[in-house]
């Protein structure tokens, strides 16, 4: 018993990822939701399955519910609904729920979407409005340790003193993902290049980190159609084939502060990819293109390390100069200009850029694509995926 | 500059929210004791605390109050001001208890941000923030 290609992603669909969307998260999830459908080819009545992102412990802007985008889109029943919890942790998770509902035949057509307005909205990322002091938060907020830029920056910090990683390799994260960017019209950042030299002039905000090491705070939203192959067969697109998927909590965990280990690395990443890849029958050697989830620069080298691409310690070095990353390098990385560049939607896009890569439809798109990767959100527990063409 | 006092801390803080089985450590905070969980049968640590050992699951845990001294694990300064309560430039320090085998989050007081480093040892001192609530921050070790 696997559910090794037992589903497959099938219509992919999103909003314009903006600054200001003009409208609520309800109007944007199901904005996305019509346009996964109109990819697919899937009357939208048909869906009667739904995934969408649970609280990470608080709320993380997770303000629309199935029922809000059941009700707008007319549908009769859900036979399947459920929530993947833990902020960016839950991208990939989500599509493990689906793939086992729809292959279980709870489900025919389960739809996995994330709407978020930070950028407009009425809750900021990493701008606390007053000091929440509850629950495990009392041991950090009180110290003024209270933003995701911040509990990341405390741990890549040990990180890079343990391994010698450099500003200059996170520099270089930043500036491939912005390559990448630049020739995508969905980017945020579509033609707006930078330099190591403008990497280093961003304003510093918390040690490590300057301002192109933290991803953006966009509004938009992902919709993503998962089904069995048999019912994919008579929808438009070339399914992409759900190979593996895992997710992963570690020990002594809390959201984003998982500071009391005796290492406090990423080790959900460890755990999440170990079951994406035992699933799949691959490692990391077969994957040719993958979108780690780079809510922050120093994230994609500890990733590479996380989930053995390279050796403990080597994921520095790896990443230096950036070739090796590029599209094409032996490792092509976040080829739509992840959440650095194209759009901060909690990694759904990047599930959806892992899709056109299987697909052959990517703007970068990477010659020959058979594997295609994406990892979940790091500091809290976290997923990982593998597409292939089945 | 280190963290410093200023009128924010009476306006904005406010009581931490315990549950039962963390009450000891918050009261202890208010008596200018920095105690840490340890379990009565297998003496493992626990912080943040829990309501049992996670070790040996007993149920028996003791409140332990610490010498104070440790190593800073890590750190990051804080150099864009997220609140009006924390004027930037401050540090916050992941500190490795060295008596016990916890680690705990704080401040630096009466140290520069180029100060400080990994391994660096660091002392607790507590520090009244408003007229409730004295914290636990920490200096350069003596």
């Amino acid at each position: 018993m696997t559910l090794k290609n037992k589903a497959c992603i099938a219509g992919i669909g999103s909003t314009e990822f903006t600054r200001n969307s003009g409208r609520s998260e309800i109007h944007m999830a199901v904005d996305a939701a019509l346009a996964a459908c109109e990819d697919a080819g899937l009357e939208p009545e048909k869906i009667d399955g739904m995934v969408r992102f649970g609280s990470a412990g608080q709320t993380t802007c997770e303000f629309t519910t199935d029922a809000d985008v059941a009700r707008c889109l007319n549908l009769p029943n859900l036979n399947f609904y459920s929530e993947a919890p833990w902020g960016g942790g839950a991208c990939c998770s989500t599509i493990l729920h689906a793939a086992m509902a729809v292959s279980a035949g709870i489900a025919k057509y389960v739809l996995c979407f994330r709407s978020l307005k930070p950028a407009s909205g009425t809750v900021r990322y990493g701008r606390p409005t007053a000091v929440p002091v509850d629950s495990h938060w009392s041991y950090s907020m009180p110290f003024g340790f209270s933003s995701p830029t911040s509990w990341v920056a405390a741990f890549t910090n040990r990180w890079m003193y343990e391994t010698g990683a450099t500003n200059d390799d996170l520099g270089m994260i930043a500036l491939v993902c912005r390559e990448n960017a630049v020739v995508n019209p969905r980017a945020i950042f579509y033609r707006r290049p930078i330099t190591l030299e403008d990497y280093y002039k961003s304003p510093m905000l918390c040690t490590p980190f300057r301002m192109h090491d933290t991803c953006l705070e966009n509004d938009g939203a992902v919709a993503i159609i998962v089904t069995t192959p048999e019912r994919a067969k008579d929808l438009k697109q070339t399914p992409a084939y759900i190979t593996g998927v895992g997710m992963g909590m570690a020990d002594d965990s809390f959201c984003m502060t998982s500071f009391y280990r005796d290492k406090i690395g990423i080790p959900e990443m460890k755990y999440a990819g170990k079951d994406t890849f035992k699933m799949a029958g691959l490692t990391p050697k077969d994957v040719d293109v993958c979108q780690f989830y780079d809510a922050f620069t120093s994230l994609v080298p500890m990733q590479m390390e996380a989930l053995g691409f390279v050796e403990e310690g080597e994921g520095g070095a790896f990443v230096r100069g950036g070739d090796r990353i590029r599209p094409t390098g032996e490792l092509p990385i976040n080829t739509a200009g992840g959440m650095l560049s194209e759009a901060y939607i909690h990694g759904m896009n990047m599930i959806t850029e892992a899709t056109r890569q299987i697909r052959g439809t990517a703007i970068t798109q990477i010659p020959n694509v058979e594997v295609s990767m994406t990892t979940g959100g790091l500091g809290v527990p976290t997923s990982a995926l593998i597409l292939t063409k089945g | 500059m280190a963290l410093e006092l200023n009128n924010y801390h009476a306006k904005y803080f406010y009581d931490p929210v315990a549950e039962s089985f963390e009450q000891g450590f918050w009261d202890a905070v208010k008596q200018k004791k920095l105690v840490f969980q340890r379990c009565t049968e297998c003496g493992e640590w626990s912080h943040p605390p829990r309501p049992m050992c996670h070790k040996c699951k007993c149920q028996d845990m003791e409140w332990v109050e610490s010498s104070g001294k440790g190593k800073i694990y890590t750190f990051v300064i804080f150099t864009r001001e997220v609140h009006p309560m924390y004027r930037v430039p401050y540090e916050v320090v992941v500190v490795d208890m060295e008596d016990e085998k916890v680690r705990f989050i704080s401040n630096m007081i009466d140290t520069d941000p180029d100060e400080v480093y990994i391994g660096m040892p660091v002392e607790v001192e507590f520090v009244d923030i408003n007229d409730e609530w004295p914290l636990p921050w920490f200096r350069k070790a003596k």
